[in-house]
């Protein structure tokens, strides 16, 4: 470590206690060894870093916010290199509606700086407040209006990663397949350039309540065909009953129109506030374990279905078919809940990733493409060693 | 509301209030923002970053449980263990010893620094 601290700044690594102890978990609170955390400021910073990484044998983990859900930015005896001094948001390319941005910007930041511009970043996932734009990519993520505008891979235009070789690459649309959900196994990325699209004219939204799971799924094609829909998520009645909610299989129908019947901004938000509360309140009420397996849509009235009649609560993004069932550690029930998903042709991964916390069940497929980029991009294996499979 | 905002002891760590705390945004380092400190008082730990918080409960506000920090609580049991910053050593020290936390002044001098903790 003293060759370490002798690298940096004192400003810009901490081996204290303290530090190592706050960046020991991710919101999985799946916890490891943290040995010192670095905050690189320029790119010669990460090239030090990885040159010691690599002649050492250490494992570098990067961490933007840590809100992963699975281990992804928990250390296993590693240096964690947190992106928090990557913050740099570049000027606004109106005609091409682009803008370049550091990873560790979060995305409510961003998106407060393109507020008067009219403009936003439209992948939201419910870590909105927090979450990197380093950490989205890496994760590739999806989240509440995933329906309309997809995930994160579709809005970068450019990212550029530094690979544990060291070396710069400044990967496009075209071959950005080492970056975009492969969870900081590939190196570090430290900047991107990002489409952007305009802040919608109008806004509505609908909150509809069934007894009946079927009805409720016929519902949900009928929304889906609305070219305007912005969101579609679903709280199932053990969930809206243990926040206090009627206990029915609920539906909030986001539109870019007034199709809604809720048009006041301030109830809108209200609405949007309690929805995005969901995670944290069952972690209260006793189901910590978030899973986020995305069903097809021929499976959903089964899996659904079988959710509710365990009584497991659940929310989740329906209109692309990702869900959250919510458990206590260890429910043997999960693995249920994986067999049955893999089963119907689903992914038990929709947009959290495989971190620590899956990577037991990365498939085959997933296995030889992670071999291959590691080989590509990171033959030494210094960065995010026993991640995602 | 849909939900009223609660106090709530519990802090489930996702990390959604870090960038709502004012001593984050200047440190931006994980133990000090108020995940950070939650883990650490979970942890058992008593660290002077405790008197790193303006206890200005933006992170109750955001929180979307209402978690609050109990900043007083974290400090109320440094000062049980005398765990003081330097800064504060100073300023108990100058009332002691002066009668006002900056120490010796002359007639009519105003104070070049504020001690406190
Ligand atoms: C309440 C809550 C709601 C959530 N809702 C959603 C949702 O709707 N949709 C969704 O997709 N996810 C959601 N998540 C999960 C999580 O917020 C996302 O995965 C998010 O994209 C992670 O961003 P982060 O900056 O916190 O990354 P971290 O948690 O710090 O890291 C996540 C992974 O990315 C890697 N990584 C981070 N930064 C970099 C970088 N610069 N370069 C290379 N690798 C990097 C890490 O090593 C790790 O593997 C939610 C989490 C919470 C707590
Ligand atoms: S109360 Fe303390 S921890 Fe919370 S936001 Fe204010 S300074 Fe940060
Ligand atoms: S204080 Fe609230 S918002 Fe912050 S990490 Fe804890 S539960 Fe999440």
């Amino acid at each position: 470590m003293q060759q370490l601290l002798s690298l940096f700044h004192p400003d810009q690594i901490s081996i204290r206690h303290e530090t190592r102890i706050a960046y020991s978990r991710d919101a999985s609170r799946i916890h490891g060894e943290c040995l010192a955390v670095v905050w690189p400021e320029t790119i010669e910073d990460m090239i030090r870093l990885i040159g010691w990484a690599a002649e050492t044998g250490n494992d570098l983990v990067p961490r933007g916010a840590g809100t992963g859900l699975c281990g992804g930015a928990t250390p296993q005896n590693s240096v964690v290199i947190d992106s928090a001094r990557l913050r740099q948001i570049g000027s606004i390319d109106i005609p091409a509606n682009k803008i370049v941005v550091e990873a560790g910007v979060p995305l409510d930041l961003l998106n407060r700086h393109l507020k008067p511009f009219e403009l936003f970043f439209p992948v939201i996932p419910g870590s909105h407040r927090s979450a990197t734009i380093g950490g989205m990519i890496a994760t590739n993520a999806a989240g509440l209006h995933a329906v309309r505008y997809g995930r994160i891979d579709e809005w970068v235009a450019e990212a550029t990663l530094i690979d544990g070789k060291g070396i710069i690459h400044h990967l496009s649309a075209g071959d950005r397949g080492g970056i975009a959900g492969w969870e900081g196994i590939t190196g570090m990325i430290v900047q991107a350039a990002l489409h952007l699209t305009e802040i919608p004219q109008q806004r509505s939204l609908t909150l509809l309540c069934f007894d009946d799971l079927k009805g409720m799924l016929e519902e949900v094609a009928h929304l889906k065909a609305n070219p305007s829909l912005s969101a579609l998520e679903y709280i199932n009645p053990q969930a809206a009953a243990l926040v206090g909610w009627a206990a029915k299989h609920t539906l909030l129908a986001e539109f870019h129109s007034m199709d809604g019947k809720v048009e006041a901004t301030i109830d809108m938000a209200a609405i949007w506030r309690a929805r995005e509360s969901l995670s944290a309140r069952l972690t209260l009420a006793g189901f910590p374990i978030s899973e986020d397996p995305q069903i097809l849509p021929e499976a959903q009235e089964s899996t659904l279905d079988w959710l509710a009649i365990q009584g497991i609560p659940v929310f989740g993004h329906l209109g692309v078919g990702i869900i959250h069932p919510r458990f206590l550690q260890g429910d043997p029930r999960i693995l249920e809940l994986y067999h049955r998903v893999s089963a119907s042709g689903g992914q038990i991964s929709g947009e959290h990733g495989m971190g620590l916390k899956k990577r037991q069940w990365a498939s085959l497929a997933m296995k030889v493409k992670a071999q291959a980029l590691k080989t590509q991009f990171d033959p030494q294996g210094v960065f995010n060693r026993g991640k995602l499979c | 509301m849909l939900i009223e905002l609660l106090e709530n002891p519990v802090c489930t760590e996702c990390g959604l209030c870090r960038e709502a705390c004012p001593v984050f945004q200047i440190q931006q380092q994980e133990e000090f923002s108020p995940r950070g400190r939650a883990i650490l008082g979970s942890a058992g730990i008593r660290t002077l970053v405790f008197y790193q918080c303006t206890l200005c409960r933006s992170c109750r506000v955001v929180c979307p449980i209402g978690h609050d920090p109990a900043g007083e609580t974290l400090r109320a049991g440094l000062i049980e263990a005398s765990i003081e910053t330097p800064a504060n050593q100073a300023m108990i020290a100058n009332i002691r010893e002066y009668g006002n936390p900056f120490g010796p002044l002359a007639e009519g001098e105003v104070p070049k620094t504020l001690t406190c903790c």
